[in-house]
């Protein structure tokens, strides 16, 4: 454990800042001048199974609010602000495992039966030039085969892990090596403007962008326009909020299908903190012409939303924090390392049937622009690429109900690939081949491999894109009385969301998606448990539908998109209050039906005093775990020499014939919950309420 | 034909005898209805003004005292009792003359009210010989004027006290405000907001600012005209940003964790359906009535106007520190129709003049005392500046004690009817989503 002086002052700070609180002057939520202002301070620690400390966060939080006089017909007038800054010790505390001491030297599987030992270091792959394990497979000494090989001076074996190691081994799939400390530390594999957190970024996580102004958590000012209408006899109003904020639509808990305005912060807890603090604010205008009663509708609203913000997609986390939904952080940042200075990657290649049984693969260099990510497109401001939604909402006798559209771009990354990805570098540039087949890879007459980047399909080498998507929705609730039950019910429908798809030579297609969350609520008296106060058992369903979904069954499994085509995550959340509240126990649990992936979360909140709040509690999954799906090594993009023809694949057509691996895109089907299978932690937050 | 003018001469005479007699009817009816101390205060052995009754001299005052303020009083928990002066609690006139107007009416029909415009549905002296004349209090008190036709209060303190050691475990800072949506009859708009195609009666809307943990909840009831129908309800989490609708059937669950449910509030927070009501006899009884600007108040929660609370007294600091006059009150039992509920019955006492519930008594279902429920009330002339002339008897103070777990709640705030401060546009869900009040 590596301690810097300035990670020890700020943990100084913090220690005299709870020993304050501790032993301090309790102080009330409070107004200056004409300012109402709360102020909290939080430290959240987790330990994680086999790993340690997996977070040491201190979070201080200051909210701000006073109200103005009309300002003419203006009233209602209002400014709220809400600052947060974070402080996260594991970065110090446990760099070994999250920081700057992160990672180290691999080991990576090799099934191919050439090498004894069933692995090789990062940089002794096949073609590469530098492991005679491989004999005539090792290519020249050296200098390796083709455009294999790379310079391990450009990419050590040092700092890294295996991709997917903390959830599988690779199972005789892909696999390959992935940078995990700090961007500042080890620049490899990171994405400029997208996962390129440095070590203060990852410590001190608002104040890593200098142009985003995290730590101005929201910002926004509100009015009102009261007016006479001929439609109500009461006074109908246009309301405004301008300013950094968060825009919540929907009626469902942890599912986010109308919920989908502003971008989410996974990196922060992945799915588990509110979504109040996870959700990015972004600079937004709204508009609501609040109607009221009219006609047969009790209430009556109409909502323009301006979301003018440059784009910003969900914080998936960087690789080598601990909190990277899906584990997308270490495959993005282990293809974007392959793609800039080429790398080993397990179980790629196949051993010549003659030399061994068919599917015996040999794990293998690749060069520089060869496979990989080269680059994120995160669009610009332009006015065109801003967001715009409206939304109808009302009462309708006993129903609630909202009708919802917005235009936004997807804040989940889709990577175009292969026929439409970047022009790669074929490996197998400069060989010759004996004979004339007259492939598009092919110099014309002389049997040599195009030296030119170009678009392979079926390659993977992919560009990070953010696409365009219609969505049209709604939400309604109501109480189904003789059960004494609230429902609510949320759908949507998307337009252009892309999913991956090894059917399409770009590696990618789009599908409608269809979504909908039917949640359940009920207060019920348990005495026996309980005298007081009921428990709240609320239950959900979460349903997802791809009606362009595309599977075939291939000669060695399936092909095409991973994701499935209908699946459900149910969720049941219970809670209870003792002692005049101030004990809450609370028990959540999830089960994601396809994945065959659990968590459960139970905890306890206990109001020490007025003003902080312990919570303890744990978070464990289990399941199926990973899942495996196919990976494209099978999609011969440079026939004839990465057919998979011994396993009865085509000799010189490209296309995938369904051969499996946990990576890359087991994690489509293994979701969140299995992706985190091996992310069990025992957590404490201590809350103080200082102003 | 000489039949026929006989028998015309005769309806003549008879309304020239008989509309007197009705309007004397009336009279006698809001008379005996609104001012039953015309005649005089309600007196009673040794009860005058500025006595002190405590445990040592409590067996004296029973006669004057409910059961449960008499026990707690005989075991010393509950303080001891300063009587004030009985004061006429003058309601509004245009409530009175809307009472006026429906005399005779109304009927009770399918559970609902029919033929009830404004004022006072039932204004009749009860009849223990009428089996309906528990529900036709139970709808005076539904229609009763003590908050006006909409209200504010804030700000609002509820402290959480532990009665055996006076320690305070949680105080919440709220809001709430209502709102008649009909039967208007002081501020516009007389008689209805309009449009409300929800057929609202009533609603209540609540936020909590503090502590940390219920930050920024807000609450909101909508109580039908009809009662037979069940209320909508909306409750926003300042953790959620989002309103989810409550199932309003629930309504014995501790409201926050206070010891107080949502089924408390105002003496009775439900519908006159959810419950059997039984008239139990009209009494003259000391009650928590009292003019606020010269009881003792406490110098706690400073407010810029100078306003001042009233304090808190007796075992734990449970008890509003008032004085208690003699009342005529209507003694109402009411048993929940659900026979899940915890509670068994409660006993209703209602001032027979303003139709408040300033005592209810609350027991669970082995028939033992759960809670008593204190509802202090002042008229609005002895209060604010700017409640002067509205006329009603307002919220001014509660204790709820719960005597089973030694624990009580109390509440400290300022009442004030405004029609400005509570508007209609408050009380709709979207209200909420913004953030409310």
């Amino acid at each position: 454990m590596r301690i810097s002086g300035k990670a020890l002052g700020s943990l100084a700070m913090g220690l005299c800042a709870w020993g304050l609180v501790l032993h301090g002057k309790t102080v009330q939520a409070g107004e200056l001048g004409a300012w109402r202002i709360n102020g909290f301070l939080e430290n959240d620690t987790r330990v994680r199974k086999d790993v340690g400390l997996s977070k040491e966060r201190n979070t201080l939080r200051l909210e701000a609010d006073r109200e103005f006089d009309d300002l003419g017909a203006f009233t209602g007038n209002s400014l709220t602000l809400k600052l947060r800054g974070t402080y996260d010790g594991v970065y110090d505390l446990n760099s070994k495992e999250y920081g700057r001491d992160a990672g180290g030297p691999i080991c990576l599987e090799d099934t191919s039966g050439l090498i004894p030992a069933g692995c090789v270091a990062h940089g002794r792959g096949a073609f590469g030039g530098n492991n005679l394990q491989y004999g005539v497979f090792n290519g020249v000494p050296g200098a390796g085969l083709g455009q294999f090989g790379f310079n391990l001076a450009n990419n050590p074996n040092d700092g890294m892990i295996v991709l997917g190691e903390p959830l599988h081994r690779p199972g005789g799939g892909v696999a390959f090596g992935v940078p995990v400390r700090p961007c500042d530390v080890d620049s490899r594999g990171c994405l400029s403007g997208y996962m390129d957190g440095t070590e203060n970024d990852l410590r001190f996580p608002e104040f890593a962008d200098g142009d985003r102004l995290d730590w101005l958590r929201e910002a926004y000012f509100d009015s009102s326009l009261p007016f006479s209408s001929p439609l109500s006899d009461e006074e109908q109003e246009l309301f405004f909020r301008v300013g950094k904020q968060q825009v919540i639509w929907g009626r469902t808990d942890l599912f986010r299908v109308l919920d989908v305005i502003n971008p989410v912060d996974y990196s922060r807890n992945n799915i588990y903190d509110e979504l109040q603090d996870i959700r990015i604010p972004m600079w937004i205008a709204t508009a609501e012409y609040r109607m009221g009663p009219v006609g047969a509708l009790q209430d009556l609203n109409w909502q323009v939303v301006w979301n003018f913000d440059k784009f910003r997609p969900n914080s998936l986390g960087q690789c080598g924090t601990a909190n990277v939904i899906l584990d997308a952080g270490c495959f993005f940042r282990g293809m974007k390392n392959l793609w800039d200075n080429g790398g080993t990657v397990s179980n790629f290649a196949l051993v010549p049937p003659i030399l061994g049984q068919p599917g015996m693969a040999m794990t293998t260099d690749f060069g520089p622009n060869q496979v990989g990510i080269r680059d994120v497109q995160l669009p610009n401001w332009t006015l065109s690429n801003t967001q715009i939604g409206m939304k109808f909402e009302g009462v309708l006798g006993d129903v609630s109900f909202s009708l919802n559209g917005l235009l936004y771009r997807s804040q989940l990354p889709s990577l175009h690939g292969g026929s439409k990805g970047p022009p790669a570098i074929s490996p197998f540039a400069n060989l010759l081949l004996p004979v004339d087949l007259q492939l598009p890879e092919l110099l014309p007459g002389v049997g040599q491999y195009n030296t030119e980047p170009r678009q392979v399909p079926y390659l993977i080498a992919f560009d990070i894109a953010f696409p365009r998507v219609k969505l049209l929705g709604g939400s309604l609730d109501f109480t189904i009385a003789p059960i004494k039950t609230v429902a609510r019910i949320e759908a949507a429908m998307t337009w252009g969301e892309e999913f991956p798809n090894t059917l399409r030579p770009s590696l990618y297609s789009e599908s409608r998606v269809a979504r909908y969350v039917v949640g359940l609520d009920r207060l019920t008296f348990i005495p026996f448990l309980n005298a007081d106060r009921t428990f709240l058992f609320s239950l959900q369903i979460f349903g997802q539908h791809l009606l362009d979904h595309e599977l075939e069954q291939g000669l060695l499994g399936q092909v095409g998109m991973p994701d499935w085509k209908d699946n459900w995550i149910g969720t049941l959340y219970v809670q209870t209050w003792y002692l005049q509240d101030r004990l809450q126990p609370k028990f959540v649990m999830a089960r994601d039906w396809k994945a065959g992936a659990y968590a459960m979360q139970p905890s306890v909140d206990y109001l020490l005093s007025q003003n902080f709040k312990l919570s303890i509690g744990a978070n464990v999954k289990f399941g199926d775990g990973a899942q495996k799906f196919n990976d494209c090594r099978d999609c011969n993009p440079y026939p004839p020499f990465t057919a998979y023809a011994s396993s009865g694949g085509p000799l010189l057509e490209a296309g995938p014939i369904g051969l499996t691996g946990y990576e890359p895109l087991g994690r489509f089907r293994q979701g969140p919950l299995g992706s985190s299978d091996k992310e069990d932690e025992v957590f404490i937050n201590l809350s103080y309420q200082f102003f | 034909m000489k039949r026929i003018t006989r028998s015309v001469l005769a309806m003549f005479v008879g309304t020239l005898f008989t509309a007197p007699a009705l309007a004397q009817s009336a009279d006698n009816v809001i008379n005996q209805a609104f001012y039953p101390y015309k005649a005089g205060a309600p007196t009673a052995a040794g009860v005058n003004v500025g006595v002190v009754i405590d445990k040592n001299n409590a067996d004296q005052f029973k006669a004057v005292l409910d059961p449960v303020t008499y026990d707690l009083l005989k075991k010393g928990e509950q303080p001891a009792i300063k009587v004030g002066p009985t004061d006429s609690f003058e309601v509004h006139p245009k409530y009175v003359e809307a009472t006026r107007q429906n005399i005779g009416k109304v009927k009770i029909v399918g559970g609902n009210l029919e033929g009830y415009s404004a004022g006072r549905p039932f204004p009749e002296q009860p009849s223990s010989s009428d089996p309906d004349a528990g529900r036709k209090l139970a709808f005076n008190f539904r229609h009763t004027f003590s908050a006006g036709d909409n209200v504010q209060i804030k700000p609002f303190y509820w402290k959480y006290r532990n009665a055996a050691t006076g320690k305070v475990d949680r105080t919440v800072e709220f809001q709430f405000n209502f709102l008649n949506f009909k039967h208007r009859v002081a501020e516009e708009p007389i008689p209805a907001v309009s449009p409300n195609p929800n057929d609202y009666f009533r609603g209540i809307y609540g936020k909590a600012f503090s502590p940390q943990d219920v930050q920024d909840t807000q609450l909101m009831i909508l109580n039908f005209d009809q009662d037979q129908k069940a209320s909508d309800g909306y409750l926003y989490l300042g953790f959620q940003r989002r309103v989810r609708r409550l199932e309003t059937s629930q309504t014995t669950d501790a409201f926050l964790g206070s010891d107080l449910m949502i089924q408390d509030f105002e003496g009775y927070f439900g519908r006159v359906a959810e419950m059997n009501w039984t008239f139990k006899g009209t009494k003259t009884l000391l009650m928590p009535l009292y003019r606020h600007n010269e009881q003792k108040l406490s110098d706690e929660y400073k407010q810029p106007d100078g306003y001042k609370f009233v304090a808190m007294t007796g075992k734990g600091e449970c008890f509003p520190d008032v004085t208690w006059q003699l009342r005529q009150v209507h003694e109402l039992e009411m048993t929940p129709v659900d026979k899940s509920s915890p509670v068994g019955r409660r006993v209703m006492y209602l001032d027979s003049q303003t139709f408040v519930a300033p005592r209810t008594l609350i027991y669970d279902r082995a028939g033992k005392l759960w809670k008593s429920w204190t509802i202090g009330h002042t008229s609005t002339e002895h209060h604010l500046p700017s409640n002067k002339g509205k006329f009603a008897a307002i919220y001014d103070s509660f204790g709820m004690f719960d005597v089973q777990n030694q624990r009580c709640t109390t509440g400290q705030f300022r009442t004030e009817i405004d029609g400005s401060k509570s508007p209609v546009r408050m009380f709709n869900p979207q209200f909420m989503r913004s953030g409310g009040a």
